[in-house]
């Protein structure tokens, strides 16, 4: 959407350039101008190629790291002399990575699942019901989002230990539920949701309420296969949220049994010393599932934040 | 609505009205799963907190125990109350420099005379009062103040300012831009714990680490970067002051630069966004103008992309007290709590230290000074801010 609308505040100006083209062959000093402006461009793809650079490198020298021999990450070469891939499976037995990796696999997708069923509604009520104290509640609910973790994290804490409140079982500690249910609603997911649903147009509701269809059957049949791009961003963010977890598996995991990923890499930083290579190893391992969605999604991910970012 | 409810006849109202409850109850059932689980776990906690800061509180509930939690952290009261008098004075003093520049040019010079003589008696409250903080009171905690302001204003304008010149950059629509912005948003979304403990072998003391390596082809000393407590200036330049004067420590520097390299790629994507929504309209008026590309950038780009670098400084300023998981992956106890924002300490006193209570009480304390940097943000530049 906002790709359109780039190109329509940027047709005049190519136009305009087209047009300068055309007269600038009548002149001279075209071929000056030319040059300059050749130049101009090389110094704009110089600045992309650096910022680039200083992205990339860091990977690169994570992956180059992960092949290394204990010998080599201390002597640094910048390349390993034979790629070690053993390190890998080093890093993913040594670190029980197998058991970690499931369980990450399985929370993040229990807390996606949660996640885009409690947003989908909120945000669809938040943009087209109205009830009492609709703006109210929003504004409560985005506020939670200047909250720093470390501040909710002790109350929560106690809340799933079961010293506030009755839950079903008594303790949530080391349980699926523990590890999940906090990441099953979140303020951004609602705002980014709710502005995209406000955009629809209000005829299509009215169609639908013509034959005779319910706000639910609405939202799941029209709403809903019309919103992709918002709700693979959503479903990006809830997925990084889930995935990159540590403090709270930290705290409510006492057991090994539910351990997700993260702890892992945690603990395999901790206790592997200076064996570098193979938490490079390991950092590789958690950052690839990720890499791979964002690969397949990107475009839509950068255009549903650029759609919903500005403009509360 | 209710108006034009009550001209349409009986049948019509009663059943529009059924309608309208109707449309109530199913907001409520719909927004009340997520309210929930954001009540239970977002808003709840911090009320939750302020109940616990009044007790002892270690693992399970104490005795209650009053201000002492609060009097533990910030000190005796006298240096308390001196340091917030400091407060207020900076607060006069900007009201009072205020009125000073919208009054007449006779009556300006001894109004910022004022002002600059309430804002040196307010530092000088500041540094007696915090002194007196630091004598008395928890110096870990209050240590995490500068620490905290150290990171965000190291890291938001260095960001911001990257940002934007790579989103002018971006915004040329050179061929394979859209790569480039993929490129750049990469580190925002990996795992957080796996690229910090990437820059934790970059940033290593090791002579061969990444960092060191850098720095030997530009014929530098190798540094012990995130194990290294000394503040920035006295590396740099052998200078040796007292207090916080030196800056932030090399290690919260390396840490800074993470931050940075992570952060960018967002706020290049909202620029981008804010770019693309000023009208082409005013490009060309300058245009025909004949402003220069700075002119064009001075007084039309910058200008009208403040609501959107408003935007950004706050959300960055909050990303920056949230700043959590890469501190404590990258963090080394040789730079001897240098590196501890607020977040950190109250994690370390809750966690390590199991003293509940008092991790509250400092719970209440950041989510205060939260409010406060806000607030005074939003007076600041909220009246810079041009919106078109």
């Amino acid at each position: 959407m906002i790709e359109s609308a780039v190109d329509i505040v940027q047709q005049p100006k190519s136009a305009r350039l087209h047009v300068g083209r055309q007269s600038e062959r009548n002149e001279v000093e075209s071929s000056v101008l030319k040059t300059c402006k050749r130049a101009k461009r090389v110094c704009l793809y110089l600045v992309l190629v650096l910022g680039a650079v200083v992205v990339a490198l860091p990977f690169c020298w994570m992956v180059s790291t992960s092949l290394m021999t204990l010998g080599e990450t201390i002597n640094r070469q910048w390349l390993p002399g034979t790629p070690r891939w053993q390190n890998y499976q080093t890093a993913w037995t040594e670190a029980r990575f197998a058991v970690y990796f499931l369980n990450s696999v399985i929370i993040t997708v229990t807390s996606l699942a949660g996640l885009l069923t409690t947003s989908i509604l909120a945000a669809y009520a938040f943009a087209r019901l109205q009830f009492a104290a609709r703006e109210v509640i929003f504004f409560g609910l985005l506020s939670t989002m200047m909250i720093p973790e470390a501040m909710t994290l002790l109350p929560s804490f106690l809340v799933i230990r079961g010293d506030v409140i009755p839950l079903p079982g008594g303790s949530w500690l080391n349980t699926l539920q523990g590890l999940t249910v906090p990441f099953m609603a979140s303020a951004f997911s609602i705002f980014l949701l709710r502005q995209f649903f406000k955009r629809l147009p209000v005829e299509l509701w009215d169609a639908a309420c013509i034959d005779g269809c319910g706000h639910l059957r609405f939202l799941t049949t029209v709403v809903l296969p019309l919103s992709k791009a918002p709700l693979l961003t959503v479903s990006l963010f809830g997925f990084i949220a889930s995935w990159d977890a540590l403090l709270w598996p930290l705290l409510v995991t006492t057991r090994e049994t539910w351990r997700p990923l993260m702890v892992g890499l945690w603990s395999l930083v901790t206790e592997a010393g200076p064996e570098t290579q193979l938490f490079m190893a390991g950092a590789t391992i958690t950052l690839l599932p990720i890499l791979v969605i964002y690969f397949l999604v990107q475009r839509q991910f950068t255009e549903g934040i650029m759609t919903s970012g500005l403009k509360g | 609505m209710p108006t034009r409810v009550l001209r349409l006849p009986e049948a019509i109202g009663r059943r529009l009205r059924r309608r309208e409850a109707r449309e109530h109850l199913i907001g409520y059932l719909f927004t009340a799963p997520a309210v929930a689980v954001i009540a239970l776990f977002g808003l709840f906690p911090l009320g939750y907190a302020f109940y616990m800061s009044f007790y002892a509180w270690r693992v399970r509930q104490g005795p209650f125990r009053g201000l002492r939690n609060y009097g533990k952290a910030l000190g005796e009261p006298q240096g308390i109350l001196i340091f917030a008098g400091a407060v207020a004075l900076l607060m006069l003093a900007v009201w009072v420099w205020r009125r000073a520049r919208r009054a007449g040019a006779g009556r300006r010079l001894p109004g910022l005379l004022a002002a600059a003589a309430l804002l040196v008696a307010a530092g000088a409250a500041a540094v007696t009062g915090w002194g007196r903080m630091l004598e008395t009171g928890d110096v870990k905690f209050l240590n995490a103040l500068p620490v905290t302001i150290y990171y965000a204003l190291g890291s938001i304008p260095l960001q911001l300012a990257i940002a934007l010149a790579l989103a002018c950059v971006l915004f040329q629509h050179l061929r394979g831009s859209a790569f480039f912005r993929m490129v750049f948003f990469l580190p925002y979304v990996m795992p957080t714990v796996a690229t910090a403990t990437v820059f934790r072998s970059i940033f290593s003391s090791r002579d061969t680490s990444m960092a060191n390596q850098f720095l030997a082809l530009l014929g530098l000393e190798p540094q012990q970067w995130l194990a290294e407590s000394r503040p920035i200036l006295e590396i740099l330049f052998g200078w040796q002051l007292p207090d916080y004067w030196g800056g932030p420590s090399l290690a919260l520097v390396s840490i800074i630069l993470f931050g940075v390299w992570t952060f960018v790629g967002y706020n290049v994507v909202i620029f981008l966004a804010g770019l693309g929504s000023i009208s082409g309209a005013l490009y060309e008026a300058a245009e025909l103008d004949g402003a220069n590309r700075w002119d064009v950038f001075r007084h039309i780009t910058f200008p009208l992309l403040s609501p959107v670098t408003f935007y950004l400084a706050l959300i960055d300023f909050i990303g920056a007290l949230k700043a959590f998981n890469h501190i404590f992956v990258m963090r080394s106890p040789l730079a001897q709590g240098t590196v501890n924002t607020a977040s950190m300490v109250i994690f370390d006193t809750f966690y390590l230290a199991n003293q509940y209570g008092y991790a509250a009480a400092q719970v209440v304390l950041l989510f205060l000074m939260i409010l406060g940097v806000t607030y005074a943000q939003n007076r600041v530049f909220g009246r810079s801010v041009i919106y078109d």
